[in-house]
């Protein structure tokens, strides 16, 4: 039997929910919708079987502190059931002040509510405007964006296009897997929100560009012509007293932002990199260089073409913030093209994504080991996890999703002709990023 | 794995007496104690009454908006109450006429209503709040909400005093002057309620895969747990000795007898190829029935033989299941079939 799909419309109270589930349903013809909603909403649909229930958070007394379920959602959900004509789609209207987490545990932990349906999605609405006024005080705003696949930056005609941006880095450096869609009035593409398959490991493997796409450790990346010789890199203070680089050639008319180019630059971030004082001779080589910046003053590293092509820049923050210049003698070296990446690191001081990129083949049973231990100690504040992974041993590449302490992976498709690598991302509280790197260092053949 | 074991033995096939199609899920069946009257309750809010002799269809109303959720009779076999997915139970003539409503007192669905054992009171349950009223409609007396919504609903084989669980444990209302009001506190979600004909023990099926009970008259409690799923289904036998329990393929039996269960080895009924998730012990003779989502109905002689001593089938997963006070067994599935089978 198809299990019943399942969307969590979360949001602070005039995000805009209402407005999306009225949407829904009067656009979603001939579909059989349930409503669960836990505060009363002005739904005008009457084709619609709208639920109101009092939201019950249960502790399941299974020794798993983090493990709480929503017991109005088993037993509503249960009786629903209990009829022919089934529904096709549900949607659980959370409160404003929801947690996500025992709502999407529900469909995890309860033998019933797994085998009749299946979490499509947890899409949260974002009042663009007031967001701001809730987003560092508000530990249930940030988990509502922490837990979602679909963000819905609303209300966007309130703010500036930079006030936007601002926001959309904001949220993004919290949750670097959900989907950022921007709307007015909800308007969103309504396949967008109900068919996101953010639970479905076939699905989380599908959108893996996208999933990994913000979380490039470098920030920009320039594409520049060369000729054989040396160039000057010249940098001013800037916010960090360390700046990552990279310097490598491209093939023929290549742009250094093009997702081949900044996949190959990824690839090499992540072996270890170089350490370079100021007036270091550097080579265009591909390999990655620490840049040495805690002198005081102007700084100037030296860079050497050994031949005339074009050759990519990367870097770990924006140039501006450092004044870097690239020159030949006097003259400065004009840029072809640019990209700027998502910032990995406009980050919220608690909520994160944490995405580890791994080269080499992981140990199947140190990585259980390192992954249970984890969730153990630290799944309270680990919220979602998703990874695809490179297991020694395995031709299949091996896919995972988990929602605090619970998680479940299987053997996915071959490798075949793709680059073989391990991709891991965590979105909690207070990640440690370092520690999760060693951690999963450490599960290396 | 299915197809590969043997199927266990499961004795003769019991002797069929009729079937009807109440047209939709069988939510609840219930059957009076005059063994006249069988009616059923659906997904669709359609109640059925069946000659539960023959099988001849009696009525047949449209009695609630949403499915059917619960379903008593009283115990005079005169009347009869059901509640559905709407804030109201209803009560009805045995024909099938509409008597009066019971409102659950909010904007919740009426989940749970009983038919006090000797008549006088009926009680409801929606969302938090319990309801008492008396067989005229006139609401008696509203309980103080509990802490979370009413799982289960139990009256005293006397009477005299109605159970409810729900997460957080099990509040007991007594009905005579001078006794108080008992709460059995539990932090867990409580999901099924049996109380013991000899009325000395109440049992639940927790949600984390347990079950718990409490000897009331010391309000000692003990656990038995190591179950695959949530004990849905619970049943007494008519003596309060042997409490059955689903969560498992196999039916497990708990013996109260002697020092009691703590630490003993149940009985194991092995039989089903799917979660037993109905129960239900013959009032007078030691028979237990069981039903699963493998679609059979078992009948068992849980202290003589640990496999099935008859079997039946039904279409789709069995979800009602109630005995005649003449040994025959009344079944229900997914797909709105209702049978009963003679045991001889």
């Amino acid at each position: 039997m198809k299990k019943i799909p399942v969307t969590v419309l979360t949001g602070f109270l005039g995000s805009g929910k209402t407005t999306l589930l009225n949407r829904i349903l009067s656009e979603s013809h001939g579909k059989r919708i349930a409503v669960i909603e836990n505060e009363f909403g002005e739904i005008g649909i009457d084709q619609a079987l709208v639920i109101n229930a009092d939201e019950e958070v249960f502790e399941m007394n299974n020794g798993c502190i983090c493990c709480t379920v929503r017991g109005d959602l088993i037993r509503i959900l249960g009786n629903l059931m209990k009829r022919r004509d089934k529904f096709d789609h549900i949607l659980v209207e959370t409160t404003g002040m929801a947690d996500p987490g025992p709502v999407a545990q529900t469909f995890f932990v309860d033998d019933d509510m797994k085998e009749l349906f299946a979490l499509d999605g947890i899409v949260t609405l974002v009042d663009a405007k007031h967001v701001l006024l809730h987003l560092d005080s508000s530990s249930e705003c940030k988990e509502q964006i922490a837990f979602a696949d679909v963000l819905v930056l609303n209300k966007t005609d309130l703010v500036s296009d930079a006030e936007l941006d601002a926001l959309e880095r904001r949220v993004v450096g919290m949750n670097s897997m959900a989907r950022v869609l921007r709307s007015t009035n909800a308007d969103v593409p309504i396949a967008d929100v109900l068919d996101v398959g953010g639970f479905d490991l076939d699905r989380a493997v599908a959108t893996k560009p996208t999933f990994l796409s913000p979380e490039y450790p470098f920030e920009w990346a320039g594409t520049f012509e060369v000729n054989e010789g040396e160039y000057l890199i010249e940098l001013e203070e800037g916010p960090d007293k360390t700046m990552g680089l990279i310097a490598a050639y491209l093939s023929g008319d290549e742009e250094a932002g093009s997702p081949e180019a900044a996949e190959r630059a990824l690839r090499t971030w992540s072996s270890s990199a170089i350490q370079a004082s100021p007036s270091s001779r550097l080579s265009v080589d591909g390999r990655r260089v620490t840049l040495q910046l805690d002198a005081a003053g102007p700084k100037r590293f030296y860079l050497r073409a050994l031949e005339a092509g074009r050759i990519g820049l990367y870097t770990e923050h924006l140039p501006a913030e450092f004044q870097l210049r690239l020159s030949r003698g006097d003259a400065p070296l004009s840029i072809i093209s640019e990209h700027e990446f998502a910032a990995g690191h406009v980050h919220d001081a608690e909520v994160t994504s944490v995405g580890i990129h791994l080269e080499g083949a992981i140990d199947g049973k140190r990585l259980n080991a390192w992954i249970g231990q984890l969730l153990r100690e630290k799944g309270t504040d680990i919220f979602r996890t998703k990874g695809i992974l490179n297991i020694d041993g395995s031709d299949d590449r091996f896919v995972f999703q988990g929602v605090h302490m619970l998680f479940d992976g299987r053997p996915d498709r071959p490798w075949g002709s793709e680059h073989r690598a391990s991709d891991l991302v965590f979105i909690g509280r207070k990640l440690d990023r370092q520690a999760l790197t060693q951690g999963f260092e450490q599960c290396l053949v | 794995m299915p197809g590969l074991t043997p199927q266990p033995d499961r004795g003769s096939a019991l002797i069929p007496r009729w079937r009807i199609q109440a047209g939709d899920y069988v939510a609840e069946a219930r059957i009076s104690r005059d063994g006249q009257l069988c009616v059923v309750g659906t997904g669709d809010g359609t109640v059925v009454g069946v000659d539960a002799g023959e099988g001849r269809e009696l009525f047949r109303a449209r009695a609630h908006d949403g499915g059917v959720l619960g379903l008593t009779i009283s115990p005079d076999s005169t009347q009869l109450a059901t509640c559905g997915q709407e804030p109201v139970a209803k009560i009805w003539a045995a024909n099938g006429e509409l008597q009066r409503e019971l409102p659950g007192g909010g904007a919740s669905w009426v989940e749970h209503v009983a038919w006090s054992p000797v008549g006088g009171r009926i009680a409801t349950a929606a969302g938090r709040k319990v309801r008492v009223f008396g067989a005229d409609g006139q609401l008696q007396t509203e309980m103080d909400p509990l802490a979370s919504t009413v799982s289960a609903l139990a009256w005293r084989s006397d009477g005299t005093a109605l159970a409810a669980s729900c997460y957080g444990g099990v509040h007991i209302w007594p009905f005579v002057a001078g006794a108080k009001n008992r709460h059995f506190a539990w932090k867990g979600s409580l999901i099924s309620l049996a109380w013991s004909p000899d009325a000395r023990v109440i049992a639940c099926g927790s949600q984390d895969s347990s079950v718990h009970f409490w000897r009331l008259a010391k309000g000692e409690d003990s656990q038995m747990s190591g179950y695959r799923s949530k004990p849905k289904a619970l049943a007494w036998d008519a003596d309060s000795k042997l409490l059955a329990t689903s969560g498992d393929a196999d039916v497990t039996l708990w013996d109260f007898r002697g020092k009691g269960p703590e630490g003993s080895t149940p009985i194991q009924l092995e039989g089903h190829d799917a979660v037993c998730t109905h129960l239900a012990f013959s009032p007078h003779k030691t028979l237990l029935a069981s039903g699963a989502p493998d679609k059979a109905v078992l009948i068992w002689e849980p202290r003589r033989d640990t496999r099935a001593v008859r079997h039946a089938l039904l279409e789709d997963e069995v979800t009602a299941l109630v005995w005649h006070p003449e040994l025959s067994i009344v079944g229900g599935d997914a797909g709105g079939n209702v049978s009963m089978w003679a045991m001889s």
